[in-house]
C-alpha cells in the first residue's frame, strides 16, 4: 500500500482543520478531493457548512432523533440483540450526470436479469443454447423446481431490486453484488434522509438534492395495479419481530401503507391467500416479501420452515396472488452469474453490459477453479449456498491470508468437491469518503453504495439516493465484506428543480393508497391486547414493589399499623414477581436480604425474577405492533423498558434511588395510558389494547382482594390502606369517607362501585362494551359465551352485598362469601380470556403431515 | 405384467382440521415401458379445491385442499399398471467408464442436460467425504459404470441392515452410513450420495414392488409398502435402475410412480393441516399381480 498524501489545503483555516486529519490513499478514488488534493467542486459548500459553527451539534442530533425513532438493525448471528442504527450526517454527494450514468447501468442489470429469470423458471433456452454452464443453474438451491411456469403477471419477476456498487481508481462505478431475492435497507435509507433533512435543513435545502417520496409512489402504483381487483390488498409479509431488521419492515410497510403480516397471519383457501382478522378472512392480492422465497410454502418448498404460508405456490400457480419478488427470484443474485452477465446481456437484450461487475471466478468451471485454488490468498472465495445479509459479520471470505495449511487443504478439497457452489472475487477497490471523527475532524473511509431499482409504470426507475455504508476498518479487503457500521445518507444532486413535496408530507398521502390496510390482522390484535395486559401487570408489579420499598424505609409512621414487609413480598411472590425460593431466601435472612433482593430484582437486567421480565413483555409486544403505535407512544415505551438498563443506584441511598426509579415507570405508565386514550383512533386495535388492560385489572384486583382481605383483621393491620394504594383509590376513598378505611365501604368502592374507574364493575362493564362493538362471530341474536359471562361477572358485583361480604367469617378465619365470590369472578376472568382469544386470536401455525414412510420390509 | 396397485392412507385426527393442504405423488406415471391401464384418486371428504398437474420432473402431481371441518382423511390410490420388461442391458462390464460418463452428463446431447441436474446435493442428499470414501471402493478408476454401480448396489445390500424405526426422512446420510441400517429410503439416499459424490447423475425412483407372501401362506392384504430406489444416467443407455435394498437391477416387479432429486421431490403425500392436535397415520398398501385370462 502506497503511503498516505495529506491534502494540500488551499482553503481557510477552518477547512485546513477540518481536513487535517484527511489522508486520502493514492491508489484509490477519493470522494472529496481529486489526485492533487484539490476539493472536488460539489462538496466546497458542505465542507464549509461543516466547517463553521452552523451544525455544532447536528450530529448528536442525528443520533438522538434514530435513537428516538427506534431505529435499530440486528446484525447476522446476533439473533437477540439489535444495535442502534449509526448514521454520519456528512453526505454523500453525486453529480447529476454520474447518476445518469449508475442509472443506466442498473436499470440495465434489473431488466436483465429479470430476463434471466423468465428463461431459467420458463424455456430455458440460456442452458440450451449453452450460455450459461448449467451446473450454475442446477446446482443452486435457490433454483426452486416448484416454481417453473408459475403465473406471473407481465413476466415481471423483479419488482424491487438492489445493486451494491463500488467506485474503482478509475472513478467507474462497478457492482459488486446483484440483490434479487429481498433486498433491504431501503427502509433505513429513508430514514436517514428524514434525519439529515432535519438536522442540516438549510445545507439540504441548499443542494437541489432530488427527493426519494415520488420513487416510492410510482412503485407502489405499479405494485397495486399488478392486481385484478379495484380494491387490492396489498401486505408486507415479514419473519417477525424477533428476526433481522424488522424495523426496517414495519417502516416500509407504513411507509407503503400495506399491512406487516408473518406467514401464520395468512391463509390459503380456494387458491386465494386471506389474510386472518378480527373480523373474518379478508383476501390478499399482493405479497411484498422478506422472506426468502424457499421458506414461503412449506407445502412445496421447504417442509420445515415455519414461516411461510402452505399453499401459497398453488395460489400463484393459479394467478390470485402476485409477490414480489416472485418465488424463486433469489437464485439471480447468484454471484456466480457475475462473470457471465456481459454474454448474457448479449442474448437477452443485444446490448453491451453497461456497468461491469467485480473480477469474479466461478469455481464450475475447470480454470477458473485452478485460478482461484492458485490464488486462494489473494482472492475472496465464498459459498454461494449461503446466504448474505445486509448486515453483519461472518459473511466475509472463507480464505484469508493467515490460513493454516489444514485450513486451507480443507477449503481446496471442497472447492474440488463442489466447485459450482464456490466463487472468488478479486478484492474490490472502494472509494474513500469524509466521516466525521470523534473529535470533529473528517477521515477518509471506503465506501460501498448499495442502490434500489424499482418496477414502475414507466419501466425500472433508480431511487434517487441510497444507503451509503461506510466500514470502520481501514482494511480495504474487509471493508466490502464488513461494510454497515456506519451509514451516510446520499444526495443525488439535481441541475434541474426538485420536486418540493417532503417525506412526511407524502406519508399522509401515501395512505390514500392504502386500501382496505385498516382489517386489524388477529395476530395485531392479539398483541395489542396482551401490551395491555402486561403494561397493566407492570404498573400493579410497580405500585406493589413501591409500596415494599416504602414500608423497608419505614416512612410509615402516621399511620396506627403497617402491613409487614414480609407480607409484602409474600403477594409479590403470589404474583409471581418475585420466586418463592428467592422470597423465603431473603426473608429468612431479614430485612437486609429483603432489601438486596429488592435491589436486585429491580436493577439487574439479567434477574429473571420481576421488573426486567415483565417489562421485557411489554416491549415484545410493543415491537410486534410496533407500526400501529404512534412514534411517540412508541417511544414512550422504549423509554419505559429501557430506563431500568441505566438506572443507577448510588450506595447508602438506595432507597430514594429505587423510589425515584418506580415514580418514574409510574410517570411512564400514566403518559402511555394518555396517550391510548387520548391518541389512538378508536378502531379494534384501541379496543383491543384496552380490553387487554381491562381484563388484567379486573384480575389484579380480584387478587389483590384474595390476598389483603379475605382473612385475619384488615381493618386492623393495615392490609386496608395497602389495598387502597394498590388500588390507587386511597384518595376516592378518603374524599368519600373521611374516615380510617372500614371493610364493608372499601368492599363497596373496589368491586361494586361503578364511578370508580379501578372498581372491579368498572372492568365488565367497559369489557362489555368494548365487546359489543366488535364483530360477532354468531349473528343468532343468542348470548355468546362471552356476553353469559360478564353478565353474570357484572350482576354478582352489582348485587354483592358489601356488609354481609365483610362479615361472614367461618371458624378457620375465613371471610367464606367474598372467598367464594373472588374465586368464581377469577375463574370468570380466565374463562373471558380464554374465549377472547378463541374468537379473535386464532393464528395457530399451520403443522406438517406426511403420508408414512416405508418402515417394514 | 399387470398390476393392480392399491395405496390407502388414512389420517386420523384428534381435534378437529380445519383446514387442509396436500400434494399426491401417488398417480404412477406413464413410461416407454409402463403403461397406466386406468388410475383413480377417492379423497374423503371431497376437497374443495382439487387440481392435477405434471411437476418439474414430469410426474403427475394432485394438489387437494380440504376446507370442511374434519377429523379423518382418506386418500385412496388405485392403478392399474402394464410393466414390460427393460431391454436387456447385455454385459455390465461392457458400458462407459464412469469417468465418460461424467464427462457427457455436462454436455446437452443424449438428454446430459436433464441428467445433469441429478448430480448436485438436494435436500435430503447432502454429500461428504465419508460418502466419497465408501463409494470410491467401487468408483475404482476406469470402471464400466454399470459394473460399477452394480458393485456399490450389492455392498449396500450385503452391507446395511434393513430396519425399520431407526431412522425418519430427515436422518443424513451420512448418519446412515454410520449406523450400517435403515429402509429403503435411506439406502436410495445412500447410493444417490455416492454417485453424486463421483459427479454421476441419479435419481431418487418411487414406486412399489410386488412382493411374494412366504412358501404356503396367502398373501395379507396390505401388508405391502411404497419402495424406493435409484436410477443412474448411463449415457446412451439412458437411466438405468437399481434397487439397493434387494441388490437387483428392477425388471417387471417394479412399478415406477416418479422421480426426483430425493424423496422430497416425489414424497407419495405432504399436507399441511389448520388444527387437529395429535394424529396418527395408517397406510396399507396392495400390489397384486392379475392372472393372464385362462386358455
Amino acid at each position: 500500500m502506497s503511503a498516505p498524501t495529506p491534502v494540500a489545503s488551499e482553503y481557510d483555516s477552518q477547512d485546513a482543520k477540518l481536513l487535517a486529519t484527511y489522508k486520502r490513499v493514492p491508489t484509490v478514488y477519493d470522494e472529496l478531493t481529486t489526485s492533487s488534493g484539490a476539493v472536488r467542486p460539489r462538496w466546497r459548500r458542505v465542507l464549509e457548512a461543516f466547517a463553521g459553527n452552523a451544525n455544532k451539534g447536528a450530529q448528536d442530533k442525528a443520533q438522538r432523533l434514530l435513537r428516538e425513532n427506534g431505529v435499530t438493525f440486528v446484525a447476522q448471528g446476533e439473533r437477540d440483540r439489535s444495535r442502534p442504527w449509526r448514521l454520519d450526517l456528512f453526505p454523500l454527494l453525486i453529480d447529476p450526470n454520474e447518476w445518469a450514468t449508475i442509472e443506466r447501468g442498473v436499470i440495465q442489470r434489473a431488466r436483465l436479469l429479470n430476463d434471466l429469470l423468465v428463461d431459467l423458471y420458463g424455456p430455458q433456452r440460456v442452458l440450451k443454447d449453452k450460455v450459461l454452464p448449467p451446473g450454475l443453474v442446477f446446482g443452486n438451491p435457490q433454483f426452486l423446481r416448484p416454481c417453473t411456469n408459475l403465473a406471473i403477471r407481465d413476466d415481471l419477476h423483479l419488482h424491487f431490486v438492489a445493486f451494491d456498487l463500488a467506485r474503482g481508481a478509475d472513478g467507474r462505478w462497478w457492482v459488486l453484488s446483484d440483490r434479487t431475492q429481498a433486498p433491504s435497507g431501503a427502509g433505513y435509507a429513508l430514514e436517514n434522509r428524514v434525519v439529515s433533512s432535519q438536522c442540516l435543513p438549510e445545507l439540504y435545502a441548499e443542494h437541489n438534492v432530488r427527493r426519494l417520496a415520488s420513487f416510492f409512489r410510482a412503485f407502489s402504483e405499479r405494485f397495486l395495479s399488478l392486481s385484478s381487483q379495484d380494491q387490492p390488498v396489498a401486505v408486507f409479509l415479514s419473519p417477525g419481530p424477533t428476526k433481522q431488521n424488522y424495523f426496517e419492515h414495519a417502516y416500509l410497510a407504513r411507509y407503503l401503507g400495506f399491512s406487516v403480516v408473518e406467514g401464520s397471519d395468512l391463509t390459503v383457501r380456494d387458491d386465494r391467500v386471506y389474510l386472518k382478522t378480527v373480523v373474518g378472512l379478508k383476501p390478499v392480492d399482493l405479497i411484498m416479501r422478506r422472506i426468502s422465497a424457499e421458506m414461503c410454502d412449506p407445502l412445496e418448498l421447504r417442509t420445515d420452515s415455519m414461516i411461510g404460508v402452505p399453499g401459497l405456490l398453488q395460489a400463484a400457480r393459479a394467478g390470485k396472488v402476485t409477490i414480489g419478488n416472485a418465488l424463486g427470484s433469489g437464485i439471480a443474485e447468484s454471484d456466480g452469474f457475475l462473470s457471465f452477465l456481459p454474454a448474457l446481456s448479449k442474448f437477452f437484450l443485444d446490448e453491451d453490459l453497461a456497468m461491469p461487475s467485480v473480477a469474479t471466478w466461478w469455481c464450475g468451471q475447470q480454470r477458473e477453479r485452478d485460478y482461484v485454488l492458485a490464488n486462494l490468498d489473494q482472492l475472496i472465495v465464498r459459498r454461494i449456498s449461503t446466504a448474505r445479509n445486509l448486515f453483519g459479520h461472518n459473511q466475509g471470505s472463507l480464505s484469508r491470508p493467515g490460513m493454516t495449511p489444514a485450513e486451507r487443504e480443507h477449503l481446496k478439497r471442497e472447492i474440488e468437491r463442489s466447485g459450482h457452489d464456490f466463487v472468488g472475487q478479486e478484492s474490490p477497490s472502494l472509494s474513500t469518503a469524509p466521516v466525521s471523527s470523534s473529535t470533529g475532524t473528517l477521515e477518509a473511509a471506503p465506501l460501498v453504495l448499495r442502490v434500489y431499482v424499482g418496477a414502475t409504470k414507466q419501466g425500472y426507475q433508480v431511487m434517487p439516493g441510497g444507503l451509503t455504508r461506510i466500514a470502520a476498518g481501514s482494511d480495504p479487503r474487509a471493508a466490502w465484506l464488513e461494510a454497515g457500521d456506519v451509514s451516510k445518507d446520499t444526495w443525488v444532486l439535481s441541475d434541474q428543480p426538485v420536486e418540493q413535496f417532503s417525506l412526511l408530507a407524502q406519508r399522509q398521502d401515501s395512505s390514500r393508497l392504502h386500501r382496505g390496510g385498516r382489517d386489524l390482522p388477529s395476530r395485531a390484535a392479539d398483541s395489542l391486547f396482551w401490551l395491555g395486559r402486561y403494561t397493566e401487570r407492570a404498573e400493579g408489579a410497580v405500585r406493589l414493589f413501591r409500596s415494599l420499598v416504602i414500608r423497608l424505609g419505614g416512612e410509615m409512621g402516621s399511620t396506627r399499623s403497617v402491613v409487614s414487609p414480609e407480607r409484602v413480598v409474600s403477594m409479590l411472590i403470589v404474583q409471581k414477581h418475585l420466586s418463592a425460593r428467592r422470597g423465603r431466601r431473603a426473608m429468612q435472612e431479614g430485612r437486609e436480604a429483603v432489601e438486596r433482593e429488592l435491589w436486585t430484582i429491580l436493577f439487574d437486567p439479567e434477574c429473571k425474577d420481576g421488573l426486567a421480565t415483565v417489562l421485557g413483555n411489554v416491549r415484545r409486544n410493543a415491537e410486534a405492533v410496533r407500526e400501529r403505535l404512534s412514534f411517540d407512544t412508541f417511544r414512550i415505551l422504549r423509554d419505559l423498558t429501557e430506563v431500568i438498563y441505566s438506572w443507577q443506584l448510588s450506595p447508602g441511598h438506595e432507597t430514594d434511588d429505587a423510589l425515584r426509579l418506580l415514580n418514574r415507570l409510574i410517570q411512564y405508565l400514566a403518559a402511555f395510558n394518555g396517550m391510548v386514550m387520548e391518541n389512538m383512533t378508536r378502531g379494534y386495535g384501541w379496543r383491543f389494547l384496552d380490553m387487554g388492560r381491562r381484563l388484567e385489572r379486573l384480575r389484579a384486583m380480584i387478587q389483590l382482594i384474595q390476598q389483603l382481605a379475605v382473612r385475619g383483621d384488615p381493618q386492623d393491620d393495615g392490609a386496608l390502606e395497602l389495598l387502597l394504594e394498590l388500588a390507587d383509590s386511597t384518595m376516592t376513598y378518603r374524599a368519600r369517607y373521611h374516615a380510617a378505611p372500614q371493610l364493608p365501604a372499601v368492599l363497596d368502592l373496589l368491586l361494586s362501585d361503578d364511578s370508580n374507574p379501578r372498581s372491579a364493575v368498572f372492568q365488565i362493564v367497559t369489557l362489555s362494551e368494548h365487546m359489543a362493538h366488535l364483530p360477532s362471530h354468531d349473528g343468532d341474536g343468542l348470548m355468546t359465551p362471552d356476553q353469559r359471562i360478564m353478565t353474570r361477572l357484572s350482576s354478582e358485583l352489582r348485587l354483592a352485598d358489601a356488609v354481609a361480604l365483610g362479615a361472614t367469617v367461618s371458624r378457620f378465619d375465613t371471610r367464606v362469601e367474598l372467598d367464594r365470590l373472588v374465586r368464581r369472578i377469577d375463574r370468570g376472568v380466565h374463562q373471558l380470556s380464554d374465549h377472547i382469544a378463541e374468537m379473535f386470536f386464532s393464528h395457530s401455525s399451520p403443522r406438517r403431515v406426511a403420508g408414512a414412510r416405508r418402515t417394514e420390509s | 405384467m399387470i398390476y393392480d396397485v392399491r395405496h390407502k392412507t388414512t389420517f386420523v385426527y384428534e381435534e378437529v382440521v380445519s383446514v387442509s393442504h396436500h400434494v399426491l405423488h401417488l398417480a404412477p406415471r406413464s413410461l416407454p415401458r409402463q403403461r397406466c391401464l386406468e388410475t383413480s384418486i377417492v379423497i374423503d371428504p371431497v376437497p374443495s379445491i382439487g387440481s392435477t398437474g405434471e411437476d418439474y420432473f414430469g410426474n403427475p402431481v394432485r394438489y387437494l385442499t380440504v376446507q370442511e371441518p374434519h377429523e379423518r382423511l382418506v386418500v385412496e390410490a388405485y392403478a392399474r399398471v402394464e410393466v414390460d420388461a427393460p431391454p436387456e442391458l447385455g454385459d455390465l462390464a461392457a458400458s462407459p467408464t464412469w469417468e465418460s460418463i461424467r464427462e457427457s452428463a455436462k454436455t446437452v446431447a443424449n438428454g446430459g442436460l436433464t441428467a445433469f441436474e441429478f448430480c448436485f446435493d438436494s435436500p435430503y442428499v447432502a454429500v461428504g467425504d465419508d460418502v466419497y470414501d465408501y463409494a470410491a471402493v467401487s468408483l475404482r478408476p476406469g470402471r464400466p459404470i454399470l459394473d460399477a454401480v452394480m458393485d456399490l448396489t450389492g455392498r449396500i445390500c450385503r452391507e446395511f441392515e434393513y430396519r425399520g424405526g431407526v431412522s425418519d426422512v430427515s436422518t443424513p446420510v451420512r448418519d446412515v452410513l454410520a449406523m450400517r441400517k435403515g429402509v429403503c429410503q435411506d439406502f436410495a439416499h445412500l447410493q444417490i450420495a455416492c454417485l453424486r459424490s463421483f459427479g454421476l447423475p441419479a435419481r431418487y425412483v418411487s414406486g412399489y414392488l410386488l412382493t411374494h407372501p412366504p412358501e404356503g401362506k396367502e398373501k395379507l392384504i396390505g401388508a405391502d409398502a411404497s419402495h424406493a430406489w435409484i436410477s443412474v444416467w448411463s449415457g446412451a443407455d439412458g437411466w438405468v435402475d437399481f434397487d439397493p435394498t434387494n441388490n437387483v437391477i428392477p425388471k417387471t416387479e417394479h412399478i415406477t410412480v416418479g422421480w426426483g432429486r430425493d424423496y422430497g421431490d416425489v414424497s407419495p403425500i405432504n399436507g399441511f393441516i389448520l388444527g387437529g392436535g395429535a394424529h396418527q397415520v395408517v397406510v396399507a398398501v396392495d400390489v397384486t399381480q392379475l392372472m393372464p385370462a385362462p386358455g
